[in-house]
């Protein structure tokens, strides 16, 4: 009885696909990017078009890999600014690498090495020394960029040979590798976020953390290794980096840590843990990337990036706000 | 039941023509599709207590809330002293004298009593403008004072006890010269000599002509305190009478639209081999030397007063906090250094009191809710079988009988008793041996109760060890085979189900005599 009691309730309270769609976090980030995609496509000469779309996205790889990973531990309920600098060290650990003749595997192995290093160092400090990870990943982001001040001396990285540049300018099938595997990594969050035991459990421990300890799910090893991922993420994408620029300057990957936050919370992921989606990063970024690009074509001066973007931002979050309140969301 | 001193119970047919202090009338409310509140007629008078009683999601509190200025009624009318109003906003309300005090109170656990008391009201300034310290304290004491309180007011509200933050929130509500305070489920963290104090001041409060509306689940206060009773079912009005023309069996027929035969259901069972036991379990400050038995197949009850340790003494028991002294055995197994993940492989689990904080992913749907604590169980290589997911969760959903909504439907859309009924569905699922079950009844309605009694009984039955931590003697009393006692973090009696009493359990928790009434006591922090 009780069994055909849930079911009627069940098809009583179910939303229809429209209702379902829109609570979904990602939902005003992606029809933002339609109705921002369709209007430039009327408006802005050369927006519409193979060749561009492909720009626009290659602009938007690095960000977009390591917004996919920094997601996980937004979800996580914590937060990662750290990753300008690691991509810098990464991309000189990596960069080092392939210049000394390292071929692509141990490029690549060398900036998930140092990435996924400096990852745990970012996790073991939330995580077992429980400062807060504002904190930890803000020393970290000063810390990361003096060790490579401090070991390089300042000097660049340059000649990068060809075969360790695939990734970053290499093609498939006509395809600019860089976008395949940013595809590719966000197929693999998208199943882990959604399929995998430690995604629910990421979810889990940023939805309410003092719940999931009494369910017995390890709060801090979910934790920890969302940072270490963060880590491994931001070494891939490093190499993306120096094959596309070729050389490492000791600012590589300044400011991008506030660029990758933006995507994840443009995306829809709720800076407060526990609600979001794979999908909302991946849009963020390509949103960014999108309104960037509009903005060129249609020339506008470029001193009026931060503005549009920082107005995005704050028009993101409120109107998830919104949409909470209209659709009733009390989660 | 409800206790024969029942000096408070205003006799309705001898009092004088009592003045309104506000009235609905008609007041409908609608939230998305859903009728909260349907067509409902609600009156209060001065000095009276007029309870509110019905199942949760009956709409007491939405009511409630359209009168405090939270919700507009959609149709129908609010009127306060006879003219027509219509609140913007909760200041509105209380500028008009009615006060409400939420179930999960709004204070600012940082700040002082005197300065939670003059949060959101105009402060007092000194004349060379600053604030005039002197005169808010001095006004907090007055009005603590007018409810026979004596508590010291530079104390900060975090450390003071459940009882008295509810009477810092009611000293908040009268500072503004209330007329009307409504009470959301004002004893639900109350232990009963706290419930006493507030009785008290109630009294005070309507022998000075204020009106008191009294939400709460508890039928014997209901019984004792007040002078009127409206039931409310499915959001609409079902009855208002004289307490005295209502007696308990009738109001719960009223209030779940049935007959409720027994509220309680328990059956002997054998008891079996001793599934959990401590030896002189310590934890510094919290309590000590607790020597405690649960056999297989019983259900033992722990009682005591908030802050004597039950919940400290669980939360040790499932490796949430390190014991300082003593030892735990499992099966007649001592284990060392638990933690929660090593309890549950011992087959032990805990299912804590604050279902919204500690209980619910509220974000998560129904189904992940139930399956959260075995994850590890229906994954294959780090990937949740959602076949099996689905399975399981349907499977408890409909032997807990979790109703109200779809399994993918977030937890949040549930009612109190069907939140519950999803905490108690995670911990079962893990098939657990020892359950240990932290007020599990707490906040939820009568008929959410009676299937959590069912469900406890069976689980006994089918040779479960249970420790049933309750702050409500009656249900300590129903259900436990054996009645431990806690007082100051030491056990401070033990009685078989046969020996035990209100007043023996009282006696033990409050460490005086029985029949003795105690006085209440400093406040410890």
């Amino acid at each position: 009885m009780s069994g055909a009691s849930t079911t009627t309730t069940a098809t009583e309270h179910s939303d229809g696909p429209l209702k379902r769609f829109l609570t979904r976090p990602e939902a005003p980030a992606l029809i933002f990017l339609a109705a921002l995609v369709v209007v430039l496509s009327v408006v802005a000469d050369g927006f519409l078009g193979a060749s561009n779309f492909e720009g626009i996205l290659s602009q938007v790889v690095v960000i977009g890999i390591i917004a996919l990973a920094v997601n996980q531990v937004v979800l996580s309920g914590e937060i990662d600014i750290s990753t300008g600098s690691m991509l810098g060290l990464c991309a000189m650990a990596s960069g080092t690498v392939a210049v000394a003749g390292g071929g692509l595997l141990f490029t690549l192995l060398a900036g998930v090495a140092v990435g996924a290093l400096a990852g745990a160092v970012n996790g073991f400090l939330v995580t077992v020394a429980r400062i807060p990870a504002i904190i930890v990943t803000l020393g970290m982001l000063y810390a990361l960029r003096g060790v490579l001040l401090l070991v390089t001396g300042g000097t660049w990285v340059t000649g990068v040979p060809a075969e360790a540049r695939v990734l970053g300018i290499g093609s498939v099938f006509g395809v600019s590798l860089p976008i395949i595997v940013l595809f590719a990594l966000f197929i693999v969050m998208e199943l882990v976020n959604r399929h995998s035991d430690w995604g629910r459990n990421v979810l889990a421990v940023g939805g309410n953390r003092r719940a999931a300890m009494l369910a017995g799910l390890p709060s801090r090893r979910v934790r920890f290794w969302a940072f270490v991922l963060v880590g491994a993420a931001v070494g891939i994408a490093s190499v993306i980096y120096i094959g596309r620029a070729g050389s490492v300057q000791t600012n590589a990957g300044t400011g991008l840590e506030l660029q990758v936050i933006a995507a994840v919370v443009i995306g829809g992921t709720s800076i407060a843990g526990g609600r979001g989606s794979t999908l909302a990063a991946l849009t963020g970024a390509v949103l960014i990337g999108v309104i960037l690009n509009g903005m060129v074509l249609l020339g506008i001066p470029g001193v009026w990036q931060d503005a549009v973007l920082g107005a995005l931002i704050l028009l993101a979050v409120s109107t998830d706000v919104l949409r909470r309140k209209l659709l009733g969301d009390k989660a | 039941m409800a206790s024969a001193d029942n000096g408070m119970n205003g006799d309705g047919s001898t009092s004088v023509e009592r003045v309104g202090i506000f009235a609905l009338s008609g007041a409908t409310k609608r939230f998305g599709g859903v009728v909260a509140v349907d067509g409902v007629d609600f009156d209060l008078l001065e000095g009276e207590v007029h309870a509110l009683v019905g199942e949760n999601g009956a709409g007491k509190s939405t009511l409630m809330k359209m009168v405090g200025g939270v919700h507009a009624p959609d149709e129908g009318s609010v009127e306060v002293g006879g003219e027509a109003v219509s609140f913007a906003s909760p200041g509105e309300a209380e500028g008009a004298g009615i006060a409400m005090i939420p179930q999960e109170l709004d204070l600012f656990p940082e700040l002082t009593i005197a300065e939670n008391l003059f949060v959101g009201r105009k402060r007092p300034r000194t004349r060379w403008g600053g604030m005039d310290w002197k005169t808010m304290k001095e006004e907090a004491r007055r009005s603590l004072g007018s409810m026979g309180v004596s508590l010291d007011v530079g104390a900060t509200v975090k450390q003071l006890s459940t009882a008295n933050r509810q009477i810092v929130a009611i000293a908040r509500a009268l500072l503004g010269d209330a007329k009307a305070v409504i009470m959301d489920e004002p004893t639900a963290s109350l232990t009963e000599r706290e419930a006493e104090k507030l009785f008290e001041v109630i009294a005070d409060l309507t022998a000075s002509g204020v009106g008191v509306v009294y939400i709460s689940h508890r039928l014997e206060e209901v019984f004792r305190i007040s002078d009127r009773i409206t039931v409310m079912r499915d959001g609409r009005h079902i009855k208002t009478a004289p307490t005295s023309d209502l007696d308990s069996d009738e109001l719960v027929r009223l209030m779940v639209g049935r007959e409720l035969k027994e509220l309680f259901s328990r059956s002997r069972h054998e008891t079996g081999d001793i599934a959990l036991e401590t030896r002189g379990l310590t934890r510094e400050g919290e309590f000590e030397d607790v020597d405690l038995t649960v056999r297989r197949g019983e259900v033992v009850g722990l009682a005591g007063l908030i802050g004597a340790g039950r919940t400290e003494l669980a939360q040790t028991l499932f490796g949430l906090h390190k014991a300082d002294a003593g030892e735990i055995r499992i099966d007649g197994e001592a284990v060392k250094s638990l933690s929660p993940q090593k309890a549950m492989e011992k087959g032990i689990f805990y299912v804590p009191e604050e279902r919204k904080s500690q209980g619910l992913i509220s974000p998560f749907p129904i189904s992940a809710n139930i399956t959260l604590s075995i994850l590890d169980r229906i994954c294959r290589m780090g990937f949740v079988k959602r076949g099996r997911e689905r399975e399981t969760a349907e499977r408890f959903a409909a032997s807990l009988s979790i109703r109200g909504a779809g399994m993918d439907d977030p937890v949040s859309r549930l009612s109190g008793g069907n939140q519950q009924k999803v905490v108690l569905a995670k911990s079962l699922a893990r098939e657990p041996s020892v359950l240990l079950l932290d007020e599990p009844t707490r906040g939820v309605d009568v008929g959410a109760k009676s299937e959590i009694y069912r469900l406890i009984d069976d689980l006994a039955g089918e040779g479960k060890a249970v420790l049933l931590i309750s702050s409500e003697l009656e249900e300590i009393l129903s259900m436990s085979d054996r009645i431990v006692v806690m007082r100051e973090g030491k056990v401070s009696g033990e009685f078989e189900r046969s020996e035990a009493d209100q007043e023996k359990i009282m006696a033990a928790a409050t460490g005086t005599k029985a029949g003795q009434t105690a006085e209440v006591r400093e406040e410890r922090t």
